[in-house]
This record gives C-alpha cells, sequence and structure tokens, in this order.
C-alpha cells in the first residue's frame, strides 16, 4: 500500500494555487485588452447601438446663370411618415390616409403595421403638394407625421435641360451638372443624435448630439441666360419649320472658353424625366454627336495654310473647273461647273472645294494634320459635363493623296460640335485653344460670396495673333460676300462660314438627301466677343445647304445676343454686296426639270424661295437667263414629273 | 493519517478571509443594486426590487455563515451521510415533473417562488463533504485505480450525469472539476488523470453531438459577430459594456448596457456591468479581492489541522475559485457561455446563501490552524 505522505498533499494544494494564479493573470491581461486594446471598436459598435440618429437634409444648392437668374432651385414637398406603434387604429389610418394619398388601402395598412420604428408612406406620400399635406395633418391621426422636405424645380422647363440634367426623388443627382457637382450641390446631412435604450426609449441622462446640417453651396453657371433663351427660340423656331431629325446649337464666349449657351433638340422637361428616353436624356448632342463637320472644317486648313504662310489670299489665284484630280480619282466642286477664276480669298468666300484641296496639298499631311490635332480634334475638349466624345481623325499612316483632299475640305473626319466651336474660337481669339467650361464658381448659399471660381483653361496657342486676324477677315468676307450671307447682321460685324455635310448611315456609305446643315459664326469680327455654332441634321422641306438653313439662324442668334450683351454696333466693317468692287450680275440657271437635290449645287448665289411638294422643280422665276443681283431670291415650284 | 479530533480551536478566524468575503459581499449588493435597477423599475415598478432582496438574502446568508462557522468542522464528517442523501434525494426530485420546475430551459428548481433552490447547488457542498471524509477513509488506497481512483470517479459520473439530465451544464462542470480537485489534492496518481483527460474528451464530445446547440455556443464565442443576434449576443453584449468601460468605467450607476441590452445584467453577467461602470480599476479589484479570498482559502487548507479539514478547505475554496474564474472568463470572452453565476455578486437567494454558509465552514477551520 503506497501513502500518500503530508508533504504530497501540501505540493498539491500550492500547485493548484499557483495554477489559479496564472488563469487570474490571463484574466486581468485579457481584461486589459478588450478595455484598452479594444475599446475604440466596441465603443463605436455600442455607439451605433445606443444611439438613434434624425437625419435633418441639407438644401440642395440652387444652379443659377452668370446673372443670377436661378435654373434650378428647390420647392417644399412634404413627406408622409408613420410610427406605427403610436398609432391607435391601423385600420382607420390605413383608409384615411389611402384617401388623400391616392394609395390603396393595402399598401397604406402594410405600411402602417410594419414592424419598424418609422416607416415612410412609399411612393404616394413621397414628396407631396402643400395641398395634400394639410389634408394629411387635417386628419389629426395618431402616429402620422409630415416630415418637411423639398423636391428639384426647374423654373424653365425644358430649357438648358441637357446641361442641367436632373436630380432623383432622393435630391441625389443623376444627370448633367446636377450629377457632375453632385457632392458640391448636395451638401452634408446633420443629425440628431439620443441614446436609446434597447426598447427605444430616450435615456435623459445622455445628451443629445446635434450636427446642423451644412447646405449645398449653389452652383453659378457660364451661361447667359439671355443667349441661352435666344438659342430656345431659335430652335424651337428651327424644328417647327424643318421638322429635323437634330438640331445643336452652341454660344461660347472665345476669349476664355466659357459656354454662354447650349441646346439641342430633341430636349426634355427635367421635372417628369421619368416618363423620357434614356437616349434622349443621356446625350447632350453639342458634345456627344459626331459628324463630318463638312466646310466649317476648311477654317483649319484655312489657318494652316496661313500660318504656315504657303497662300497670299489676296495675291494667290486659284482656277477652279468644277473638279480636281487626286490619286487618280475626281473630287468635284459643289458647284457643278466650278468657280472658275478666283483669288483664295475668293475661294474662301465661295467656298471652293478644290481650291481648299490645292491648300491642303500646299500643307502637306503632316502639316495639315498636326495643325487639325493641335486645334483639339480627336481628342475631349474637357467640359465639365459628361458623356463627351473623342471624334474620329484619319491615321496619319493611312493617309493618302484622297484622304488628304477630302480632309481639307473637311469630309472623312468625325468630330464633335464642341470641338469645332472651341477650334474655331482658337482661330479667332488670336489663336488660343481653351478647354470650354460650363460651371463658373460655387456660391455660398448664405451670403452668396464665391467659395470657388473656375479659372478658364488655355491650352496652347495653335496659330499666330495675325494669322488669326487674317482668318477672322476671311470669315468676315464669307458673310458679307460669299455663302453666309444669311447670316449677315446689321450694324456688327459678323464672320463665319457654312457646313453641309453628308451623313453616314448604317451601312457604312454617305446617305442619300440627308446632310447636317451647319453654320459658325464669330462677332464682332473684328474683337470676337461671341461664337455661334448652329447645326440641323437633316431639316426637311428646304434646301439642304447650311447657307440657307443654318446661316439665318446663326445670324439672328449673334443679333439678338450681341444686343443682350450690350456690346454697341460698329461700322468698318466689310459691307454687305454694294462695297464688292465689280459685284457681277448673276445669271438664273435653268432650273426647270431638274431633282430637288441637284439645286444646292447651282443655288450658292441665289436665294430660294420654295413652293409645293416633289422631288423635281417645275417651274421657276425669273425665268432661266435672267440676270439678277447675287443674292436674289429666286421662287421655284416642286412636283412630281 | 489519522483524522485528529481532539484538535482544539486555537485561533480567532482569518482577518483577511474575512476582509475579502465581507468586501466582496457589500460590492456584490451595490452593484446588483446598479446592475438591476433599470430591470427593477420596469418589470416591478420599483428599482430596488432585486437589491432589497440581495440585502434579505445576504442578510440570512451571513447569519448562517456566523452560525455555520461555530460549529466545529468536524462534526460535518458526522453528519455528511445524513447532508449528501438529502442533497441526492432532492437531486432526483428535481428531475420529476410537478416537482422540479423549469427555468430557463432546464428543469433545475425546487420550491416556491422567491424561495426556491437548486438541488445542485446544495449537491455540490453534500459532495464535497462526503468526499472529503470518503477520501479521508480510503487515502491509502487513492494510488490504485481499481480500489481508489475508480470507486469515487464512477460515483462523480453518475452524479454529474444526474445533474445533466435537468440540464445544467455549468453546474455539473464545476461540480466535476471541484470532485477532481480533491481527487488530486487526495493524492491520486496523474496518470489516472491522464486516463480522466481521455475520457473527458470523449465525454464533451458525446455532449456537443447530443446537444448540438452546445456547438454553436462554442463557435459563437470564438467569433460572437458570426451570429450577432443568436449564439453571440450575449458575449457581444458583454464587450459592450467592458470595452467602453476603459480605466476608470464610466462611473456608477451611469452603465448603457444595463438599459435592456445586456440580457438580466445582474446575474450571470453582472461583471460585465462592473467593468463597465467601475472600469479596468474596478474590475481588477473584485478579481484582487477574490484572488485574496482564494489565497487566504489556500493557507487556511496548508494550515488544516488534519486531511479532512484541509480536503473540506480545499473543496470549498475551489468550488468558488472555478466558479470565479469560469463566469469572468465567459464575460470577457475567453471562454464560450456555460450560464455559470458569479458567488457573492450575482443576484440570487439559495446560491448566495449556500455560497455563505460553504465560507463559514471555511472560516471554522482557518480558526483551527496550526503553525509548522
Amino acid at each position: 500500500m503506497k501513502r500518500v505522505t503530508n508533504m504530497t498533499v501540501q505540493k498539491r494544494i500550492v500547485t493548484v494555487f499557483l495554477f489559479a494564479f496564472i488563469v487570474i493573470g490571463i484574466i486581468i491581461i485579457r481584461l486589459g485588452y478588450v478595455q484598452f486594446v479594444w475599446s475604440d471598436f466596441l465603443m463605436e459598435q455600442a455607439q451605433a447601438l445606443w444611439s438613434r440618429d434624425i437625419v435633418f437634409e441639407p438644401e440642395r444648392g440652387k444652379i443659377v446663370d452668370k446673372h443670377g437668374e436661378v435654373l434650378a432651385e428647390n420647392v417644399s414637398a412634404p413627406t408622409v411618415m408613420v410610427v406605427p406603434r403610436q398609432v391607435s387604429n391601423p385600420e382607420e389610418t390605413a383608409s384615411a390616409l389611402s384617401k388623400v394619398l391616392g394609395m390603396s388601402y393595402q399598401d397604406a395598412l402594410d405600411n402602417v403595421t410594419k414592424n419598424e420604428r418609422i416607416v415612410i408612406m412609399q411612393p404616394e406620400g413621397r414628396k407631396i403638394s402643400e395641398d395634400k399635406a394639410v389634408a394629411v395633418q387635417a386628419l389629426n391621426l395618431d402616429g402620422v407625421y409630415v416630415a418637411e422636405d423639398s423636391k428639384r424645380h426647374y423654373p424653365f422647363g425644358s430649357y438648358l435641360s441637357h446641361v442641367l440634367g436632373f436630380s432623383g426623388i432622393d435630391n441625389q443627382g443623376l444627370t448633367g451638372l446636377e450629377l457632375s457637382y453632385d457632392e458640391e450641390l448636395s451638401g452634408t446631412p446633420g443629425s440628431l443624435s439620443f441614446y436609446s435604450d434597447a426598447k427605444g426609449k430616450r435615456m435623459d441622462q445622455m445628451a443629445d448630439e446635434y450636427k446642423p446640417p451644412v447646405d449645398g453651396y449653389d452652383l453659378q453657371l457660364t451661361i447667359d441666360s439671355k443667349v441661352q433663351t435666344i438659342i430656345e427660340r431659335e430652335l424651337d423656331i428651327a424644328t417647327a419649320k424643318y421638322n429635323p431629325d437634330g438640331a445643336i446649337a452652341i454660344a461660347v464666349n472665345p476669349n476664355d472658353g466659357s459656354v454662354l449657351g447650349m441646346s439641342s433638340r430633341p430636349n426634355f422637361n427635367p421635372s417628369n424625366y421619368q416618363e423620357i428616353d434614356a437616349e434622349v436624356y443621356n446625350r447632350n448632342l453639342p458634345i456627344w454627336s459626331t459628324f463630318e463637320p463638312g466646310s466649317t472644317f476648311k477654317i483649319m486648313t484655312l489657318s494652316a495654310a496661313l500660318e504656315e504662310n504657303v497662300v497670299n489670299l489676296r495675291e494667290d489665284e486659284f482656277v477652279d473647273n468644277g473638279s480636281i484630280e487626286v490619286g487618280g480619282a475626281h473630287l468635284h466642286c459643289w458647284k457643278s461647273g466650278g468657280h472658275g477664276h478666283q483669288t483664295y480669298l475668293e475661294v474662301v468666300q465661295n467656298s471652293c472645294n478644290p481650291g481648299f484641296i490645292s491648300l491642303g496639298q500646299k500643307l502637306g499631311k503632316e502639316k495639315l494634320f498636326s495643325y487639325i490635332e493641335s486645334f483639339g480634334f480627336g481628342t475631349k475638349t474637357g467640359i465639365d459635363l459628361q458623356g463627351e466624345a473623342n471624334g474620329i481623325l484619319f491615321n496619319l499612316e493611312n493617309v493618302g493623296p484622297v484622304e488628304l483632299a477630302t480632309t481639307s475640305f473637311g469630309q472623312g473626319v468625325s468630330v464633335t460640335p464642341i470641338q469645332q466651336v472651341m477650334a474655331v474660337s482658337a482661330a479667332v481669339n488670336g489663336g488660343y485653344l481653351y478647354e470650354p467650361y460650363v460651371a463658373d464658381a460655387l456660391l455660398d448659399p448664405v451670403s452668396g460670396e464665391v467659395v470657388e471660381k473656375t479659372e478658364p483653361t488655355m491650352k496652347r496657342q495653335v496659330i499666330s495673333k495675325s494669322t488669326s486676324e487674317k482668318v477672322r477677315d476671311a470669315l468676315e468676307h464669307v458673310v458679307a460676300l460669299g455663302t453666309g450671307r444669311s447670316a449677315y447682321v446689321e450694324g456688327y460685324r459678323v464672320g463665319g462660314k457654312t457646313g453641309t455635310a453628308q451623313k453616314v448611315g448604317k451601312d457604312g456609305r454617305y446617305m442619300e438627301n440627308n446632310y447636317v446643315v451647319s453654320f459658325i459664326g464669330v462677332a464682332p469680327a473684328n474683337d470676337p466677343e461671341i461664337v455661334v455654332y448652329v447645326a440641323i441634321d437633316n431639316p426637311k422641306d428646304t434646301i439642304q445647304f447650311g447657307g440657307v438653313v443654318a446661316a439665318p439662324i446663326v445670324g439672328n442668334v449673334i443679333h439678338d445676343s450681341l444686343v443682350a450683351m450690350d456690346i454697341p454696333k460698329q461700322d468698318g466693317g466689310v459691307e454687305k454686296l454694294y462695297q464688292w468692287p465689280d459685284t457681277p450680275m448673276v445669271e438664273v440657271p435653268d432650273l426647270i426639270g431638274l431633282e430637288r437635290e441637284e439645286l444646292r449645287h447651282y443655288l450658292v448665289s441665289l436665294q430660294v424661295d420654295v413652293l409645293g411638294d416633289g422631288d423635281y422643280i417645275i417651274d421657276q422665276a425669273p425665268e432661266a437667263g435672267e440676270k439678277v443681283a447675287e443674292g436674289s431670291k429666286v421662287r421655284i415650284v416642286l412636283g412630281d414629273k | 493519517m489519522e483524522l485528529n479530533v481532539h484538535s482544539k480551536q486555537s485561533n480567532t478566524a482569518d482577518r483577511l478571509l474575512l476582509l475579502s468575503i465581507v468586501s466582496i459581499l457589500l460590492i456584490g449588493v451595490v452593484m446588483v443594486y446598479s446592475a438591476s435597477s433599470i430591470w427593477a423599475e420596469y418589470k416591478f415598478n420599483d428599482p430596488f426590487f432585486f437589491a432589497k432582496r440581495q440585502i434579505l438574502f445576504a442578510g440570512i446568508g451571513v447569519v448562517l455563515m456566523m452560525v455555520v462557522s461555530n460549529i466545529p468542522y468536524f462534526q460535518w464528517l458526522q453528519y455528511r451521510k445524513v447532508i449528501f442523501i438529502i442533497c441526492f434525494i432532492l437531486l432526483v426530485a428535481v428531475l420529476i415533473p410537478g416537482i422540479g420546475m423549469v427555468r430557463g430551459g432546464a428543469r433545475s428548481w425546487i420550491g416556491v417562488g422567491a424561495f426556491s433552490i437548486q438541488p445542485a447547488e446544495f449537491m455540490k457542498l453534500g459532495m464535497i463533504l462526503f468526499l472529503s471524509g470518503y477520501l479521508v477513509k480510503y487515502q491509502s488506497y487513492i494510488k490504485e485505480f481499481k480500489k481508489g481512483f475508480l470507486p469515487p470517479l464512477s460515483f462523480i459520473i453518475f452524479l454529474f450525469l444526474l445533474i445533466m439530465l435537468q440540464p445544467d451544464l455549468g453546474t455539473g462542470m464545476v461540480f466535476v472539476l471541484t470532485c477532481f480537485l480533491l481527487l488530486f489534492i487526495a493524492g491520486a496518481r496523474l496518470v489516472h488523470f491522464g486516463f480522466l483527460a481521455g475520457f473527458g474528451v470523449i465525454g464533451f464530445l458525446f455532449l456537443i453531438i447530443s446537444a448540438p446547440y452546445r456547438m454553436n455556443r462554442i463557435t459563437a464565442f470564438l467569433d460572437p459577430w458570426q451570429d450577432p443576434l443568436g449564439n453571440g449576443f450575449q458575449i457581444i453584449q458583454s464587450l459592450y459594456a467592458i470595452g467602453p468601460g476603459g480605466l476608470f468605467g464610466v462611473g456608477f450607476g451611469n452603465s448603457l448596457q444595463k438599459y435592456f441590452y445586456l440580457p438580466e445584467p445582474h446575474n450571470d453577467f453582472i461583471f460585465a456591468i462592473i467593468a463597465e461602470e467601475l472600469g479596468f480599476i474596478g474590475a481588477t479589484f473584485v478579481i484582487l479581492l477574490f484572488f485574496l479570498f482564494i489565497w487566504r482559502g489556500i493557507i487556511t487548507a496548508l494550515h488544516a489541522p488534519d486531511l479532512f479539514a484541509r480536503l473540506l478547505a480545499v473543496g470549498i475554496v475551489g468550488m468558488i475559485a472555478i466558479q470565479v474564474m469560469i463566469n469572468i472568463s465567459v464575460v470577457i470572452g475567453l471562454i464560450p457561455v456555460t450560464g455559470i453565476t458569479l458567488p457573492f455578486l450575482s443576484y440570487g437567494g439559495s446560491s448566495l446563501t449556500l455560497t455563505l454558509c460553504s465560507v463559514g465552514i471555511l472560516i471554522n477551520i482557518s480558526k483551527y490552524r496550526k503553525y509548522y
């Protein structure tokens, strides 16, 4: 029998004690870990558990034009909320609310009996009118509350819709400036936090914590609402008159790249964006669409040729026989039979394609394309709006004589309207290419003080000041004496260039009888304050020619805008028609029997007045052979053969 | 070693032992008030509802403790079998529906309302008395497996399974560990404990397989945020109390977790409220008071005049110490939730009075301490 000694028992008791000592040590270390190392995390989590936040929404900033005219604001739109635990009679409450709010009884009952602290009466009870809110309050129901809320309001409706965009039901920006400046406009929500016990009752001994909401900044635009109004009006008229597939207008200040007005058709009313096709509101055509520019692009060729000194507009001459042979292909002038003997200034005035091909050839493809890229084509302009396109240029390696020739007069390249506007602005403002911008400043919503101001971004100087002056002079001649005469404005010196470009169809070929007609205008030509671009896509019941459709619109926009902008009228420009040294009388061509489409080849120096419907010209007045002053009206009657 | 029945009371009670008990008891009453006042007000419209009862139980307990501390410990040797049989009858009776009451999913209670008791609690003390006496009698065989180790072991396991029929894993664990502690002190061979450990693992696995919710409790302790509203709930709520406590605590009465976040904060998780309100300093102070109690209890055992007194002292100190360590470890997330109260501190009449009775025996032994 083995005896257990007293010593063994003593030793084992001490062993057990040491074991307890170690365990207690571990417990204290763990306690310290939880209370010191882990405490921040646990505190944060616990506070989230204890505190209940009542959120206070900040007011979304307004959007105003450069003179402070309000373009987007907030209007009161209360929201109905229910605290189900406080509702004394769910059935009665649901039935009363469903009647006032126009929601189904079942939906109302579901909301009123939901197992939640606070239920918003979605969606019929959200952002309701003041009348409905008063009606709900008059019901005086237990547990039903009308909370202050707001919704976005656009006082001018569809005005500037693509630029402004719109915001959704939670006042979050969804498109346009509302989206790109959402952070600045939104502000920061405030909250009232109070501690509550696990049963949801407020704990009085803990102080409430109030963080006031910070309202969003007001956004001031470079848009001049007067100019914008003129643009919208002109596009409305053009839409009514020509029923085009689309229309675009942009006005910028060429001296800093700030956008004065921008619009397009089709447009939309932001307040009912849910009913609009997303393609319509997501496509801001002035920056999204790309098409062949046509003759407006000749300004680039002209600028390059002048800067490189390959031509003297008044002394060098060019003979246009109606077509030019390039790389084995015959490229025709838009005027059948050609323009004959011209100075290069007349080449510009007449928008003579072979003349411009010759300028392109003089420059060579490397130089011409380096200027085109330098003018900003092929890359986004960087405007502060979303959805801008790049445009497409020929890859220089693939440019042969034909590509060089077509590029010279604006075919085979694909550009966005905003690219053209900025490039032409550079050509006429002394040569400086600017980045276009719409948001001018962020304003403090209370004091109106400027918090942040956009500085114009000059990217590079593309051509010299003297070249730019020559370009302006040439463009002024185009309007006074050439293809752009419809844009002439009495008392202002206007320069400009027409453009008529064929559209490429889905099959990759040029479409028949389907053109984008455009005009880009600059004024005053000696010291430009505004550049206006208008493009009408496939106008109906007219001759699809830029000088006919787009130039008068630009003329109107320029005239009304300059007046609105208080730019004084001046003399000393190139006078229309009668200052031209030897004004040739124009012989009225024989138009009878021609297809309507062929008309554009003849009528550069005459205006037309179209009567009737049909594809063929069946009558004209004055008769063929009669001599009339350039710019006179020729009446034609259309019919079917 | 023969029982020295002629031992004479040679000293007064161990003062530090008394000091630790009284201190913990006072802190307990005060903290039960703080932890329970919100619940009490909500349920009974009286913030002092639990506190008043705890004071009453503490009073009864202290009187019983004083009475017991004046009963010479060796008297228990005589009555151990009677006491054990009463405890055993209660432990069986509680399993009978109609006699035993179900609370919290276990049929663990006998009695009426506030005057109900948990037989398993009584069995812990009854078994300490019985086993100590048994081991004194048969200590000569303790190193032999069949004759010395196996018989008490079988009996311990039998009683444990009886407790697990309620089921009450927490009390069962404390019971088994206390009994093993006595076997170890009495001189059982370590090899046998190794065998026991293997057996324990098998038993543990069996318990988990028989009731899968226990496994969930274990995984919940490893990552309570896995199931924050289910098995992890209590641990998370406990940590939310302890973490924000920091060094000095949020101040007495200022706990936020007692506002219905921590379920029944005056029971098993009262230590979390102590750590929240009194901080690391207060919580550590409480732990050190327990340590003082354990230390003086061990000294009492070491200086006890005979083996019965020694085993009795170690058994009582061990029982309380094991319960304290398991409870605090659960509260601070060291081990899975087991459902054990914190001696002296948790609210509860029968367990408090019973603990104080046990301590009375310990105090009495301390009066007979001998210096070698």
